[in-house]
């Protein structure tokens, strides 16, 4: 049952009782009231009307005396009807009492009375006639002796109904008194009775209300106190207050909660700033460190005493900035805590951006600040929040990275200059460097002359470089030319500085040796270079480059992985100057496969060349050309059939030759296949034995047999020089590998051991230094010569440049 | 038409501040110490922003910001202190006196237009 419930019933019932007795007051004092007009209408007046018949009956006792004693007819007449008015009076009284009459008793009694009356009345009428008859003596003696008799008589009964009536009246008052204080008792007992019961119900009411409500309240403000969110109260019945219980409960338990995620919270940021590779610290009023930071502040600052420091102390002691920035960064750091949020935008170009600090041992730390403000709903700034980043890594890998943009850009001047001009170009400056360093030497003061001679000198340098395009050089040469007629002219605003002029003059020095380096080191051209090898070098893909440059110039210098991804890039391209494909090294060989084809009468076949991101160092490249452009030249000589013998044996209508270059074992191997008939090993043990290279009866082996093309002069096609021979057979093929430490196999593709043809590969193995390995470079290109044969003849443009020049085209496999 | 009072002792300073708020379209009216720019807040019921120097003689920024509340009864004019310094002093007195904020010396224009046009806006 519900509280509501219960008092509801508590107050239903208190309406009940309040009913009841009202109810009972009414129906008792009706009651009451009704007995009291019996008493008063009925009871009383029926006794006093009895002793008025006494009263009455002393009248009649009266008139009957004068009757007797009457002197005249006259007045004995008078009496007499006096009399009987009386008698009248005196049976209406009677009819009364009657009709008032309470029990048989009085009834009897009063129909005694009665009788009594009529006997009275008669002995007086006797005595009347007596008397009117004139004989008052005997009337006289009549009145003294039958109607004194009868009086007496008659005086009893009434009296007796007199005294019987004014019992029954007591009788009836105390009747009455006892009802009504009946009726009070009553009364009280039930108003007694009610104000208990409802006390009791109200008390047990109170208690199951008051007592489970101070028991919620000590144990609320006992978990209040505690913050101990996990406990909860008993849930112990299922009233209003239970359900507040549950309701606390439910709150306590959404308050457990969002407490536990303000705890996982702050453990996270706790986390946080114990792991971010990165200081964070906050500005208290005062310009204090707040105890909560990073711990990573400690690896910048290198000292475990941050807590409560003097920001000041801590971040700028010792740093590049000067007493005056010291302060504004004070003063404005100042201005904003404690302050509205816009004093942040006032002052914050004031708080310094980047530092260099010198730790206590010397080294200098490069740090990136970053401000901002941490306001409170009133968008007043409480606190100041630091970043602080150590960037000293990635701004040395920002000049790092400027560096090799700038070696680019000075390889790129550098290569649009052939070799022998270069060289000539930078032993001209050096000399001019050379004589403008003994000037200055000679010249402690300044002299006219040799200004002359310097900005000669200079400008020189300055035109042959711009004529070359070094634009690098001829940037920094013309400083030092204008250094130089500066002090030329009539009012020079700088003073003749032997020092700094030297100074000057070794700078312009080191950047044209460092052409000079760049030229050598990275492009290998050292010396003044033979013709025809400036054409090697300008294979150098300068779109690249270009590209490496441009990505060097657009990289976002503040972020450390675009930094290195650019530096990667650029080293990349750096390695990969001085080398080339396989595919693009055998280019112009590809090319003058299809006529040689056409002159054999067969297809121009297919190549496939496989080289697993390994490029070739233009060092080996020419022995490359050499090797393969005889070997490529067999193959489609000696290997591949004619189309109609390939059709007929079920083969496509062109060739195919498999190139495939990849390091194994420590070393570069290109290996060499195709498709045609295979090795003639028949043919070949019968031009040894014909050549005299081995006996007729003598027993070899597969391998054997084939390594026989390698012995010099051993040439298996029969018009020596027009196709493969121009001179050169396989022993020279050998002989050019063996030059650069490498060899050259057969290996047997197959199990036809005996065969006269057997499907075999040729493997040309050199040092593994001979290759460099490019990273997401593998690929897989496919020439169909004959395709571009065509594409050749369509547009007449020089095959040689089209499939390797960065496009292989035609099918990718 | 909103106009602002630029109080600095120093002519340079002075002239510096007028001429950039001229420069960026806002009206301003020059004083050259506390008791000037008193006197021409009191005559001139346009101004709705005061850009004061703190250390000046005759009367100081703080004094007359003090006495902008208290004398005039003005308190809707914001005000913005020039500073090269603060103690906790100054900020308690500029925040009893309604100082808006503080602008830490040089005057870099070009940072704080922003925030100074918003306060006459």
């Amino acid at each position: 049952m519900s509280l509501r419930h219960r008092i509801v019933f508590l107050v239903a019932l208190t309406f009940v009782a309040i009913a009841a007795i009202g109810g009972y007051s009414v129906i008792q004092s009706r009651k009451n009231a009704s007995n009291v007009k019996t008493v008063t209408e009925g009871v009383v007046p029926s006794a006093l009307a009895s002793a008025d018949l006494v009263a009455l009956l002393k009248e009649v006792q009266l008139a009957t005396m004068t009757l007797a004693s009457a002197p005249d007819q006259t007045l004995a007449e008078e009496a007499r009807e006096k009399l009987a008015a009386q008698k009248t009076q005196l049976k209406d009284g009677l009819d009364l009492q009657f009709k008032q009459a309470t029990g048989q008793a009085q009834q009897g009694l009063i129909e005694q009375t009665r009788e009594s009356l009529d006997n009275y009345f008669a002995a007086i009428d006797e005595m009347a006639q007596l008397k009117l008859a004139g004989q008052t003596d005997l009337a006289q003696a009549v009145l003294f002796a039958s109607v004194a008799q009868y009086k007496r008589e008659m005086e009893q009964v009434i009296d007796t109904l007199r005294i019987e009536k004014n019992r029954s009246k007591d009788e009836a008052i105390t009747a009455l008194n006892e009802n009504l204080a009946g009726a009070v008792s009553a009364l009280s007992m039930a108003t007694v009775l009610a104000i208990v019961a409802l006390g009791a119900a109200g008390t047990l009411l109170y208690r199951q209300i008051v007592r489970p409500v101070g028991t919620m309240q000590s144990l609320m403000t006992e978990i209040a106190t505690s913050q101990d969110f996990t406990r909860r109260l008993p849930v112990e019945r299922m009233d209003e207050i239970g359900q507040s219980t549950v309701a606390f409960n439910a709150m306590i338990e959404k308050i457990q909660e969002s407490s536990e995620q303000l705890k996982q919270k702050t453990t996270d940021i706790q986390t946080m700033l114990q792991n971010i590779p990165q200081g964070i610290l906050t500005i208290a009023d005062g310009n204090k460190v707040h105890p909560e930071y990073s711990a990573y502040l400690e690896t910048i600052f290198e000292t475990r005493d941050i807590a409560g420091r003097d920001m000041m102390a801590l971040v700028f002691a010792d740093t590049n900035l000067g007493a005056d920035a010291l302060a504004q960064v004070e003063a404005a750091a100042g201005a904003c805590i404690g302050e509205d949020c816009m004093n942040f935008e006032f002052n914050q170009h004031l708080l310094a951006g980047e530092v260099e600090k010198r730790m206590p041992d010397g080294r200098v730390k490069i740090l990136d600040l970053n401000w901002s403000p941490i306001t409170n709903d009133a968008d007043t700034i409480v606190r100041l929040m630091l970043c602080v980043r150590d960037v000293t890594e990635l701004r040395k890998l920002a000049a790092e990275a400027n560096e090799k943009k700038q070696e680019l850009e000075i390889i790129g001047e550098i290569l649009a200059v052939s070799q022998e001009k270069f060289h000539d170009f930078i032993a001209g400056a050096l000399k001019f460097i050379d004589e403008n360093e003994l000037i200055l030497h000679q010249y402690p003061e300044q002299d006219a002359q040799a200004i002359a001679q310097l900005f000669r000198n200079m400008h020189t340098i300055k035109g042959n470089a711009r004529t070359y395009g070094l634009q690098h050089l001829t940037n920094l040469v013309h400083e030092a030319e204008q250094t130089y007629d500066e002090l030329r002219g009539a009012h020079p605003d700088i003073a003749w500085d032997q020092g700094l002029l030297l100074e000057e003059l070794a700078g312009v020095r080191d950047a044209v040796e460092r052409y000079a380096r760049i030229n050598e080191v990275s492009l290998g051209r050292k010396g003044p270079g033979r013709r025809g090898s400036v054409e090697r070098y300008l294979m150098v893909d300068k779109e690249q480059i270009q590209q490496t440059i441009h990505r060097l110039e657009t990289v976002n210098t503040g972020n450390l992985h675009e930094l290195v991804a650019a530096r990667d890039a650029v080293r990349k391209t750096l390695r990969l100057l001085g080398t080339e494909p396989l595919g693009k090294a055998l280019a112009g060989i590809l090319a003058s496969l299809p006529s040689l084809a056409k002159e054999l009468g067969k297809r121009p076949p297919m190549i496939r060349i496989e080289d697993h991101g390994y490029v070739l160092r233009n060092q080996i490249s020419g022995v490359i050309k050499n090797v393969f452009m005889h070997l490529l030249r067999n193959s489609l000589d000696h290997g591949l059939e004619s189309k109609e013998e390939r059709l007929a044996q079920g083969k496509s209508k062109a060739g195919l030759i498999d190139l495939e270059m990849n390091v194994a074992d420590g070393q570069l191997q290109i290996r060499l296949s195709d498709d045609g008939r295979g090795l003639a090993l028949a043919r070949i043990r019968k031009t040894a034995i014909q050549k005299g290279l081995i006996r007729a009866d003598e027993h070899l082996g597969d391998e054997d047999i084939a390594r026989l093309i390698f012995r010099p002069g051993f040439s298996t096609a029969e018009k020596v020089s027009e196709i493969s021979g121009r001179g050169v057979g396989m022993d020279a093929v050998q002989d050019f590998v063996k030059r650069e430490h490498g060899k050259i196999e057969i290996r047997f593709l197959d199990n036809a051991i005996g065969a006269d043809f057997r499907r075999f590969e040729t493997v040309v193995l050199l040092p593994e230094s001979s290759a460099l390995y490019v990273e997401g470079r593998e690929t897989l290109y496919v020439y169909d010569l004959r395709e571009m044969a065509k594409e050749a003849e369509a547009s007449e443009a020089d095959v040689a440049g089209s499939p390797v020049a960065g496009k292989p085209q035609l099918r990718v496999v | 038409m909103a106009q602002v009072l630029v109080v600095d002792d120093s002519s340079t300073v002075r002239n510096e501040v007028c001429d950039f708020l001229k420069a960026n379209g806002l009206t301003v009216v020059p004083a050259v110490d506390g008791k000037d720019g008193l006197d021409k807040l009191k005559a001139n019921s346009s101004i709705k922003l005061v850009v004061s120097d703190v250390n000046m003689p005759n009367m100081d920024g703080l004094t007359m910001a003090e006495k902008i509340r208290g004398e005039l009864k003005n308190s809707s004019v914001n005000i913005i202190m020039l500073t090269t310094e603060n103690s906790p002093a100054m900020k308690e007195r500029g925040k009893a006196a309604g100082i808006k904020g503080w602008i830490v010396k040089p005057f870099n224009g070009a940072a704080v237009i922003g925030s100074l046009k918003k306060l006459i806006a």
